[in-house]
């Protein structure tokens, strides 16, 4: 692959966050379900590195991360980290234990929102925002919503990593 | 795994620590002010913002108008009655108006005076996250709006803080957010407490009051005011009211958990405290 077809497939991918990001900021954030909206933008990393490989997850996770931390309340630069190393768990489990297909993504995506909202969990209770139930109460909605989503989100990024493929003759 | 190091998987991670510390040491150093990126993104996608609310207010008003029919023709009529007992009252209250000016000028008494500086937003997305209570306005720094402006609804009920302020752009920590804190007042008995947002309770939309005075009796229904303890916020903007009151863990100190007056899921427009005076 040359430098040009490099920067052309990364900048397609790029391109394809906008309306996965736009789905959660403007419309799914006005229906809660059980209280809940569900967090795309860690799905999108989760499907790219299945696709892609550990490499490139990482890669397409630290941009997310620096995306989630800017438009996200409350961004401290956790989630910059945070995506960067789910994407690559996420692309080397699908590269050596998983296969790189819907199932693993839904595994992959499972874990990783499993992850975000441990580590928010634990920091809840560790600087007494919350009792451990009324923190469940919000991480669990959130999971299982954010879940149903990979439905949508990884025939997204299959379709457009068929045509980053077709149209650069790869 | 070698096989990742081996292909820029180091340089990547650490970039992505390094991205991480500039985050964190700026989002420590410049509270109340976003990140350069968040800013840039705020003032890009608010255009966006406001047409998306735009359009929801617009489908909304239709759905309303056409399912809603007979149920706004009540709330209309009923509206229409309130409106002429508060005429009545309006009239009263400034008959006692002028009596209490006299009454002021004969004992030489300082006139009381709450002069506020409104600037109206109308709110274009609420919380981007379930880990917190916030509202986004479509207003910030260009129309004069600080971080720490108190922000009410068309009822003048307090909706919340603003917490973070962009270009053209403001995000607001609503009155139920964990993160929230502030003085209150029990109008009254005339005590004073801490309003304090609680996560467990921030699903349910209600939010606490604690230290509350051991002597003083409370009744749900009780009004909970803001105080102007420290000068920071502008005194006597309705909260809420209590609505039941509990015992600690530990059995020492009482709380009352407070329903705020502001609806919160439905709102639309809001107005933002830019400064205010108030002489007492």
């Amino acid at each position: 692959m040359t430098r040009q077809d490099f920067l052309y497939k990364w900048f397609f991918y790029g391109l394809s966050l906008l309306p996965v990001w736009w789905l959660e900021l403007f419309v799914l954030s006005r229906f809660p379900v059980l209280g809940a909206t569900p967090m795309l933008l860690p799905l999108a990393a989760v499907a790219v590195a299945v696709l892609e490989g550990s490499v490139s997850g990482a890669g397409f996770g630290l941009a997310v991360g620096v995306l989630c931390d800017a438009v996200y309340y409350g961004g401290w630069g956790g989630m910059t980290l945070g995506m960067c190393l789910i994407g690559w768990g996420a692309g080397a489990a699908a590269q050596y234990v998983l296969r790189p297909n819907f199932g693993g993504c839904l595994l992959c995506s499972a874990g990783a929102l499993a992850a975000i909202d441990l580590f928010r969990v634990a920091a809840g209770l560790f600087t007494g925002l919350g009792s451990l139930s009324g923190l469940l109460e919000v991480a669990v909605p959130e999971i299982l919503w954010s879940l149903c989503f990979v439905c949508l989100i990884y025939p997204w990024y299959t379709w457009v990593r068929r045509r980053i493929v077709k149209f650069l003759r790869l | 795994m070698k096989d990742f190091f081996q292909k820029n998987g180091l340089l990547i991670l650490i970039i992505a620590v390094l991205l991480a510390a500039i985050t964190a040491v700026f989002s420590y150093a410049f509270q109340g002010a976003p990140s350069p990126l968040s800013n840039v993104l705020g003032v890009v996608t608010t255009p966006v913002r406001n047409g998306v609310s735009s359009l929801a207010e617009w489908v909304e008003g239709i759905y309303s108008y056409t399912f809603r029919y007979d149920e706004l023709e009540a709330e209309n009529q009923r509206l229409q009655e309130e409106n002429a007992r508060l005429q009545q009252e309006l009239r009263q209250a400034s008959a006692d108006s002028q009596e209490n000016e006299r009454l002021r000028e004969l004992l030489g008494l300082r006139e009381q005076r709450r002069d506020f500086v409104f600037e109206s937003a109308t709110v274009t997305a609420r919380s981007s996250t379930n880990w917190a209570s916030t509202l986004t306005l479509s207003k910030g720094a260009d129309w004069d709006i600080a971080a720490g402006d108190c922000v009410i609804d068309a009822s003048g009920d307090l909706v919340g803080i603003v917490e973070e302020v962009g270009a053209n752009w403001c995000t607001v920590l609503t009155v139920l957010d964990a993160n929230l804190e502030m003085g209150g007042l029990i109008a009254r008995t005339e005590s004073t407490a801490v309003l304090e947002g609680d996560f467990d309770l921030m699903g349910q939309g209600r939010l606490k009051m604690t230290y509350l005075p051991a002597d003083t009796e409370l009744i749900p229904g009780d009004l909970v005011l803001t105080t102007s303890m420290g000068g920071n916020y502008p005194s006597d903007l309705v909260v809420g009211t209590i609505e039941s009151i509990h015992s600690d863990a530990s059995g020492m100190s009482r709380y009352a958990v407070i329903a705020p007056a502001a609806d919160l899921d439905s709102l639309v427009q809001v107005f933002v405290i830019t400064d205010f005076d108030i002489v007492e």
